[in-house]
């Protein structure tokens, strides 16, 4: 019975494992490429390894002709501040949505969750004239407002949800110990947010780090321009720069799978509540 | 937020009537703008193509992930195949459209490479040739997304309780039996999110496009949010780039008001 069961599952291996390498080829081939030199990336076959490891030169070429370290300092800048105030505005208004039931406040919900549904091509072209009016466009100030006005929708669903799974009983005894409404969303609410917190940083703070729409419509210079925009324009030339290319993925990737990693087990989270979104 | 969302919507609206370059002042064309959309040739390609990323969303990243959910859960070495599947989910969409552009460059690339080592006598243009580029652009669009639906099936999968499961079995059910005749319609709620949300993103695919072939050759292989950015930015038809933008929002928002509705329907039936 056992070996017959087992016997079963060889296809489903076979299959599996077929999968799993078509999955670790782009993976492999790029950490190879990156390693090459230009002339051994043009002398070499796809899968032998480099004679001499040049990462260094690599990197370095990636860091002083095409600035992506310049773009690095840009969209981390965004990441955190545009993540930052998206926590504090999305948890506030979470809160007072939950709690202080100010009027319409379903309607009030609806409207700013109406966000998340809209594809984004629908805010390109007024943004980008308002922009342009406001003295916006090309300014890190204007980055940072658009990305968090962006990613608010998303997190106070997140901070809505986790607020009504609060207890209301720990609320009223603040309550009677002279908590305000500010003093009681302080001390009761915010030491418990580290969960929805965390599925928001994970999960906006990865987005910003990789768009490309909004960088490339509202930026142009250097200082301003976040980094997958500077990696999209370095692809388009084939050949000898493919290692440089790679080199450049790796470098811009290294954030989002740090955080990945680091944050991993309020992923699961973060889809469950995407899901219920 | 509302200033930087809500109103720029209304707006959008608003300027999909105008002609309008973005410099001088807009002209008010009336429903012009959307009359033409159906008229350009260039439009109606990228509505089919569209359409094929939306059914190809469907058929492989989403089907492929409910597979590898369902065969991977109980399997010796799951955790070691789910964090395979998972590791684009980490990267984003122009690192994979910049990886891909070499898998599938023509002198240089690891698939002609592979053909060659084998000793095929093919070459492909994989992003030149039309309609292969369409295709080709999918596979690394499967690449990245696949990981994502097989993590939400296998939560689904997750909290299917196993009673009714091991009573199906007992009474005789092979394994195929099982699931489509207790775990898949268990798996509904699930199944409705994800394959809505696939939708949606095929619809909304931009990134992997422009980084990878920027919509050529020759506009061959844009999509609706492609022609709208390239109308847009590229040739500032501003007015003509909204009333696309409408065009998509309506799509989308049909999409998930549908899915919307069904959702409420049966919490209605459960309350």
């Amino acid at each position: 019975m056992t070996s017959a069961r087992t016997l079963r599952k060889i296809p489903i291996y076979a299959v599996l494992i077929v999968l799993c390498i078509l999955w670790l080829l782009p993976v492999l081939s790029t950490l190879v490429v990156a390693l090459k030199s230009p002339q051994d990336f043009v002398s070499q076959k796809f899968y032998q390894l480099p004679v001499h490891i040049s990462l260094t030169q690599n990197l370095n070429k990636v860091l002083t002709e095409y600035r992506l370290n310049a773009h690095f300092v840009n969209s981390l800048l965004y990441a955190v501040a545009g993540g930052a105030v998206t926590i504090i505005t999305a948890s506030m208004a979470g809160y007072s949505i939950v709690r202080l039931r100010p009027k319409f406040n379903f309607l009030l919900f609806l409207i700013i969750y109406s966000g998340t549904l809209f594809p984004f091509q629908m805010y390109l072209v007024p943004v980008y004239r308002l922009y342009n009016v406001l003295g916006l466009y090309d300014t890190r100030t204007g980055m940072i407002l658009i990305y968090s006005a962006i990613c608010i929708p998303f997190s106070l669903f997140v901070y809505r949800g986790f607020y009504t799974t609060i207890p209301r009983e720990i609320e009223e005894a603040a309550r009677l110990d002279g908590c305000g409404p500010v003093r009681s969303f302080v001390s009761v609410f915010l030491p418990q947010s580290l969960p929805p917190t965390a599925v928001v940083a994970l999960f906006q703070m990865t987005w910003i780090w990789n768009d490309l729409l909004f960088g490339m419509v509202l930026s142009r210079t250097q200082h301003v321009r976040p980094i997958m925009v500077a990696l999209a324009t370095m692809t388009g030339y084939g050949g000898g720069n493919i290692p440089w290319i790679m080199t450049g993925v790796i470098f811009t990737s290294i954030p989002t799978v740090v955080l990945f990693i680091l944050l991993r087990r309020f992923f699961i989270q973060g889809m469950t509540l995407s899901i219920a979104a | 937020m509302v200033v930087l969302l809500i109103v720029p919507m209304l707006q959008n609206i608003y300027y999909s009537f105008f002609d309008w370059n973005g410099l001088s002042k807009p002209v008010f064309i009336g429903v012009h703008n959307f009359v033409a959309l159906f008229g350009d040739s260039v439009l109606a390609g990228s509505m089919l193509n569209t359409a094929i990323w939306v059914a190809f969303t469907l058929v492989f990243p989403v089907m492929g992930g409910l597979l590898v959910a369902v065969f991977v859960t109980g399997l010796r070495g799951e955790n070691f195949f789910k964090s395979i599947f998972f590791i684009p989910l980490t990267i984003s969409f122009v690192a994979t459209g910049t990886i891909w552009t070499y898998m599938f460059s023509r002198e240089l690339g690891v698939f002609n490479g592979i053909f060659r080592l084998l000793g095929l006598p093919i070459k492909l243009s994989w992003l030149t040739s039309v309609p292969l580029n369409t295709f080709s652009m999918l596979i690394s669009w499967t690449w990245q997304q696949l990981g994502t639906n097989m993590v939400m099936f296998l939560m689904g999968l997750a909290t299917i309780p196993s009673d009714p499961v091991e009573a199906c079995l007992i009474d005789g059910a092979n394994g195929w039996q099982t699931f489509i005749h207790v775990k898949f319609p268990m798996l509904a709620p699930i199944t409705t999110v994800v394959i809505t949300m696939a939708m949606v993103n095929g619809f909304k695919v931009f990134d992997i496009i422009y980084v990878m072939t920027r919509g050529g050759p020759y506009q061959s292989s844009e999509t609706l949010a492609v022609s709208m950015f390239r109308e847009t930015f590229t040739l500032f038809h501003m007015g003509y780039g909204a009333a696309i933008a409408v065009l998509l929002s309506v799509i989308v928002i049909a999409i998930s008001s549908a899915y919307i509705r069904r959702m409420t329907r049966r919490d209605l039936l459960y309350y």
